[in-house]
């Protein structure tokens, strides 16, 4: 066996040209301090991990400690972190690299990311992980930055790629590394063609259609550790359930792939109470809702649906929206008396009932309540109405700054029953004291509706999580309802497989899918029947997710 | 680090670059740095070159460093092992100490001269390890004196010869006795067993055979120029195996000078060998 070895030269050439030149020389002080710097830098045995203890901010779970520990300690650090959503893949990838980082393993790094989670990757590994990330946004960053998070789109596209080829990288990390499940990709042979010496891939679906998904990213990692293309498809064939039922297999993968299972955590995830809140509007209501479809929005359908929505939530800010509109285009609408008289309408109508509704339970209760709204004109409204009532309410934002998040997360916290949030933005405020939540309004958005409630039922979250979803009869909300997110589960489901789910049906976005049947549909029943058939082909592909996975993600 | 030991750690530090420290409490540390200090922590190199250019002298900044946990909440820099600012520090402290020539304070006496060499041995294998040497060699009769550094350290010492002291010439040279320290290393490592170098040697046999059988099956399938391509691709796979399993030692002088000791001294830290 041989030992590569090298001993440090420079060291004492330096030294000799400064006897020559009579200094400059440290003090004893100096030197003593630097002598014992480097024993406290110094890392004394293979075995553990470095690097929780320069991290004392950040609380770290037992699997993720043991993912961590296993990957540098038994993988070599080259492995596929394939948790389900939410257990954070992120936060062990961090780990792992501060690690190789500490122990000075690593110090070119590369991390492959998508577009759009490119600039939160940055954000955690620098406040969370104190690993100067930087995005990659010149040319010049690729060379003179050590640790660079990008696309694949934008690295694998010239003049990127000849550079990005060119450099050896330590450790790469590659996000949502599914998408690379097809070998015959530009971006599988880009990645294949990096070089690199540690490795992981992050996906929360190893396979996604097929078996050779996982083929092809194992050989990434370490090509040939299941044979050939053709000696795995003629050991294991090509279903995806092999992965789960053929033991060999199994055995093998478990070697480079670390998958954490919520059940198995050791968590205990409280439970989610949903319940629909089902309103009718009353009879004025109800009249100006039906205007809304009048002969002037014909032409352009989804005008109308959104006034519906926005009179949904509240009357307000449908009235914001008309006047808008009204000004806006003031050659089309002038001539008609019907835009006075709608206006006039909305002006005569009494509180929302969806508003007297919340009153109603918020009273029956002592607890905390976090309203979530889509629009802003409805925040008002409603502070305004719940202090009618003797309620106090703090308003919330996205668009806060970050001290005024905080600020009204403490007056929420110590002084107001309930907060009205138009947006569940805020990562790192902190909302786990309280745990009932009202959807005031519909999001047609379910990643926005995760959001909301996973700013609430947490890692942290004690209690029960109670959820109310407001809905009003005969209104566009109630298909929603009933069928998407009723049939779905949606409320109960976890973010990371819907998006998987959407992935496999070909939606990009749910919201523009039942938008366009509203607005292509000639009739409510069609529209109800295309919603069926959507629900319907979601049910599949869900049901499928879990034959595949042997695990429901029902937490 | 325990965070008193980092606390004492910032003390010194800034007591040693002459920067004026306005509170030292238990747990609290308010320090007004020099220009040179400013420069390396505070990342505003515009503000010194344009104080520059209108010919002012410039005003450092005052930090506080909160090193208690009980005391996090008070206003300041909380500050810890895995702190970017203390790593910036100990970078900054490696550079600064790591050259140095030194007399021992005494009276009425020969000084000998030493060459001490703190040394960091790196093994790296399926993981990595560290170890510190401080190893100090009488250029004299070339004796070799361990722990080095915590036998010294409580001597005054000072970068000017004494009143009434002189020093002798070294009969080992400078490099030769580098040269020396770096064959007792070789000796220290070969006389080591080193079952994690075996461990990873075994790591990177068994996966260096994957990786030709790997190779050779689809070279076996394909035409010329896919062969071409193949066989970049595998020596790359190769390379990347050898950066991450073979077995390695690097031995790193993290710091070292020149040390003129007394007799008496000589006499003590040879003693401390035993």
């Amino acid at each position: 066996m041989k030992i590569n070895y090298q001993f440090d030269q420079q060291f004492i050439n330096e030294f000799n040209h400064r006897l020559n030149e009579n200094g400059p020389f440290a003090s004893f002080e100096m030197f003593q301090m630097a002598y014992d710097t480097a024993k406290n830098l110094h890392v004394p045995d293979f075995e553990g991990l470095q690097s929780p203890q320069h991290l004392p901010q950040m609380e770290f779970l037992e699997h993720q400690l043991d993912t961590a520990k296993q990957v540098v300690e038994k993988m070599n650090g080259r492995a596929i972190l394939a948790d389900e959503v939410g257990l954070g893949k992120t936060i062990e990838a961090g780990l792992i690299l501060k690690e190789y980082m500490i122990r000075g393993l690593a110090k070119k790094i590369l991390i492959l990311v998508p577009a759009s989670l490119v600039n939160q990757w940055v954000k955690e590994l620098n406040e969370k992980f104190y690993i100067p990330a930087v995005s990659q946004r010149k040319l010049y960053v690729w060379e003179q930055c050590d640790v660079v998070v990008s696309s694949i789109d934008t690295a694998k596209r010239s003049p990127h790629r000849e550079i990005v080829l060119d450099q050896h990288y330590d450790f790469l990390i590659i996000d949502e590394a599914h998408k690379l499940k097809n070998h015959k990709t530009k971006n599988y042979q880009f990645v294949n063609s990096l070089k690199k010496t540690y490795c992981l891939l992050l996906t929360a679906t190893p396979v996604q259609n097929q078996l050779s998904d996982i083929f092809n990213l194992v050989t990434i990692l370490k090509p040939g550790f299941l044979g050939s293309y053709e000696e795995f498809t003629k050991t294991f064939g090509n279903k995806r359930t092999a992965l789960k039922e053929d033991e060999k297999l199994k055995q093998l993968i478990q070697d480079v792939m670390v998958r954490n299972r919520r059940e198995d955590t050791g968590i205990e995830w409280t439970k989610r109470n949903v319940e629909t809140v089902w309103i009718n509007f009353s009879d004025e209501e109800q009249k100006v809702y039906d205007q809304l479809d009048h002969e002037l929005f014909s032409q352009d359908p989804f005008t109308s649906i959104t006034l519906k929505r926005e009179f949904c939530s509240s009357r307000e800010a449908l009235y914001l929206s008309l006047k808008k509109m009204f000004e806006e285009k003031a050659e089309k609408y002038k001539d008609e008396e019907w835009n006075q008289e709608i206006i006039q309408k909305i002006e005569q109508l009494p509180h929302h009932s969806k508003a007297q509704k919340v009153v109603d339970i918020i009273q029956d209760s002592t607890e905390k309540f976090i309203i979530f709204t889509e629009y802003r004109a409805t925040q008002y409204y409603l502070q305004w109405y719940l202090q009618q009532h003797g309620i106090s309410s703090v308003p919330f934002r996205g668009g806060f700054k970050r001290s005024k998040k905080e600020w009204m997360t403490q007056l929420f916290q110590n002084h107001a029953q309930v907060l009205v949030a138009t947006e569940a933005g805020g990562e790192g405020i902190n909302l786990q004291f309280c745990h009932n939540m009202i959807h005031y309004d519909l999001p047609w958005n379910p990643m926005r509706l995760e959001q909301r409630i996973g700013r609430v039922h947490r890692f942290g979250q004690k209690e029960n999580v109670n959820i109310y979803y407001l809905a009003i009869k005969n209104t566009i909300d109630e298909h929603l309802v009933s069928l998407l997110y009723e049939k779905i589960n949606l409320f109960e489901r976890v973010i990371g497989d819907l998006d998987i789910i959407l992935q496999q049906l070909n939606i990009p976005s749910l919201e523009n899918e039942i938008k366009e049947i509203y607005a292509e549909s000639e009739t409510p029943g069609e529209a109800r029947i295309k919603l069926e058939n959507l629900t319907a082909a979601f049910q599949d592909a869900a049901q499928d997710e879990v034959d595949q996975d042997g695990t429901t993600s029902h937490s | 680090m325990e965070q008193q030991a980092i606390h004492n750690y910032l003390v010194n530090f800034f007591t040693l670059n002459k920067c004026e420290i306005k509170e030292n409490e238990s747990g609290k540390l308010t320090v007004t740095l020099n220009e040179d200090l400013d420069r390396l922590l505070m990342n505003r190199p515009f503000y010194w070159e344009y104080i520059k250019k209108i010919g002012q002298e410039g005003t450092p900044a005052t930090l506080t460093f909160l090193s208690s946990p009980d005391r996090r909440e008070e206003k300041g820099e909380w500050i810890h092992f895995g702190s970017p600012r203390l790593h910036q520090i100990f970078q900054s402290q490696l550079q600064q100490g790591r050259f140095t020539m030194q007399y021992e304070q005494t009276n009425r006496s020969s000084l000998q001269p030493w060459l001490v060499s703190n040394i960091r041995i790196s093994y790296k294998g399926r993981q990595k390890k560290d170890e510190i040497l401080s190893i100090g060699l009488q250029l004299i009769n070339g004796t070799m004196v361990f722990n080095f550094m915590e036998l010294i350290q409580d001597l005054s010492f000072s970068s000017v010869i004494p009143d009434y002291c002189y020093t002798i010439s070294p009969i080992i040279r400078i490099t030769s006795g580098y040269k020396r320290i770096e064959n007792y290393i070789q000796q220290y490592i070969d006389s080591q067993k080193h079952e994690w170098a075996e461990d990873a040697f075994n790591h990177f046999n068994k996966e260096k055979e994957i990786l030709n059988h790997f190779y050779e099956s689809y070279l076996a399938a394909s035409d010329e120029e896919d062969k071409e391509e193949l066989t970049t691709r595998y020596q790359n796979e190769l390379d990347h195996l050898q950066k991450r399993l073979m077995p390695e030692i690097q031995v790193e002088t993290i710091n070292g000078g020149l040390f003129y000791l007394s007799e008496e001294t000589k006499n003590q830290v040879i003693k401390g060998l035993h």
